[in-house]
């Protein structure tokens, strides 16, 4: 567990010392989303049918492309070896990982989401605390899958791989969004039931196979 | 018993044939193309079946490095398509006279879809990984990640109803089965493709283990070309 | 009455079965051909 925090602080602090990686995933998901909502220039009664999915595409590419940038970044100067040698375990290594991409995650959401608010004209004070809550559970079980996914594509041509896999995270997040932008948590709670076990499945799939993807 | 399991697997097919066509009844909803159903059913359980087992020698791969079980995750994956593709396309040709659209976003179509992806990603990754001897493990994590995601999309297309309310309302063919002959010929089928898609694989085995021998004895022979040079 | 849809599933399965059969048979004499080839240069 001591391994896992040393690995999420050291992350961190990389992120937080150079904000490249922040920074270029911010202005990619900025722009998508100006993308996205510019050209279908929605009346009103039509945003909360267009909110979710604007809002979890956007997650996904910005998403993709953060996770694998600070894995490529580990490449580069090889730490990856450094990790592996020191005596953390390869499963803490990626508790660690997947606790940094969460908070990076959760960065891009929370200036994804006002502005998904903004542009559509929707109000989203109301609903927050769901909201909150599916960003979370979304926001975990991408970074789940992610981290694991990532490692695999820094040695090996393989960047869409995840995709499929991601699919009824997004079927579950963009339903949950909805049903809260409708009326709050309770709507949304089976949707929230699945998003919750993709995010436990997943979580310790990855924490279990994670020693396999690096071994070397 | 190379010679047996071809020849089983060939009388079990021309049974199952006979049954659809011959010996079942007609089907008095959907009338005579209903009996695409005996196919493309087991099919699906075919592909399920080649899916699950991708996983399981996935596993033995991960766990002792076993070169037979990565051989058995590859062809599993690649008939596992196969008749996942099978399935794909039968549907639509069954839906097209039936409901009058060649497609839904139907919960248990839309998971085929999902699956038949996941593992042509597969095989794409194995296909176009690169050398490094790294991609078979990497190929075996997604071969098990994918099968760990079947339980949660059948959950999660369900909620795809509420999404959809233009669903067209699905006449369960599946619990259609009046006639007991239509049973029978459901179980036969199911079995007929099944030996077919394990034939298929011990194929498929067979052609990467001599590919594999051919790789080696192509590198003995540049060695030693090399040492006389 | 749906005649030609029956037979175009089952025409499909046919051919898409039969297909990989007949890859997956000459991908294999092929490789036996060169193995034999290799075996041979290395003098087995």
């Amino acid at each position: 567990m001591r391994g896992a925090l040393a690995i999420f602080r050291k992350d961190m602090s990389i992120e937080w010392r150079t904000r490249e990686g922040l920074s270029s995933v911010l202005v990619l998901g900025l722009l998508l989303l100006v993308v996205l909502t510019v050209a279908y220039d929605a009346p009103p009664e039509a945003a909360p049918a267009l909110a979710p999915s604007v809002l979890w595409a956007t997650f996904l590419f910005t998403g993709l492309l953060g996770v694998q940038r600070g894995f490529l970044l580990e490449r580069e100067n090889d730490c990856l070896s450094g990790l592996l040698v020191s005596p953390i375990d390869p499963a803490a290594i990626y508790l660690g990982k997947l606790a940094a991409n969460v908070a990076l995650l959760a960065v891009m959401q929370l200036v994804v989401v006002p502005l998904v608010g903004l542009f559509l004209h929707l109000d989203l004070m109301p609903v927050l605390p769901g909201l909150l809550v599916v960003l979370a559970l979304g926001n975990l079980g991408f970074a789940a899958l992610a981290t694991l996914f990532a490692a695999i594509s820094v040695r090996v041509r393989a960047r869409e791989v995840m995709l499929p896999l991601l699919v009824p995270l997004l079927i579950g997040t963009v339903s949950a969004t909805r049903s809260v932008l409708a009326g709050g948590l309770t709507l949304a709670s089976d949707a929230l039931g699945v998003l919750a076990c993709f995010d436990v499945i997943f979580a310790v799939a990855g924490w279990l196979l994670f020693a396999y993807v690096v071994r070397d | 018993m190379r010679r047996v399991f071809p020849a089983v697997t060939c009388v079990t097919m021309l049974a199952a044939l006979f049954l659809v066509f011959m010996v079942v009844p007609i089907e008095q909803q959907m009338g005579i193309v209903q009996r695409i159903f005996y196919f493309h059913v087991s099919s699906a359980w075919m592909a399920f079946l080649g899916f699950f087992l991708v996983a399981g020698a996935s596993a033995v791969y991960l766990w002792n490095g076993s070169r037979g079980a990565d051989r058995l995750a590859e062809a599993a994956a690649e008939v596992g398509v196969l008749f996942c593709s099978l399935v794909l396309v039968t549907g639509p040709i069954w839906a097209r006279p039936i409901w009058g659209v060649w497609w839904t976003w139907d919960p248990r179509l839309t998971m085929t879809v999902i699956l038949w992806a996941i593992y042509a990603s597969y095989l794409m990754l194995r296909a176009f990984g690169g050398e490094d001897e790294a991609v078979q493990r990497y190929a075996a994590v997604l071969g098990i990640i994918g099968v760990l995601d079947i339980p949660i999309i059948m959950v999660s297309v369900r909620l795809l109803r509420g999404m959809h309310p233009a669903v067209i309302a699905r006449n369960e063919g599946g619990s259609g089965l009046v006639d007991p002959w239509m049973r029978i010929a459901l179980v036969v089928s199911a079995v007929a493709l099944i030996l077919v898609g394990s034939w298929l694989m011990q194929l498929r085995v067979r052609a990467s283990r001599l590919a594999e021998e051919m790789a080696a004895l192509r590198r003995e022979t540049e060695a030693r070309q090399g040492e006389v040079a | 009455m749906h005649f030609p849809y029956l037979f175009a599933a089952y025409a499909v399965v046919w051919l898409g079965l039969f297909g990989y059969l007949l890859r997956l048979g000459r991908r294999s004499r092929e490789l036996e051909e060169k193995l034999r080839y290799l075996r041979r240069q290395l003098g087995r």
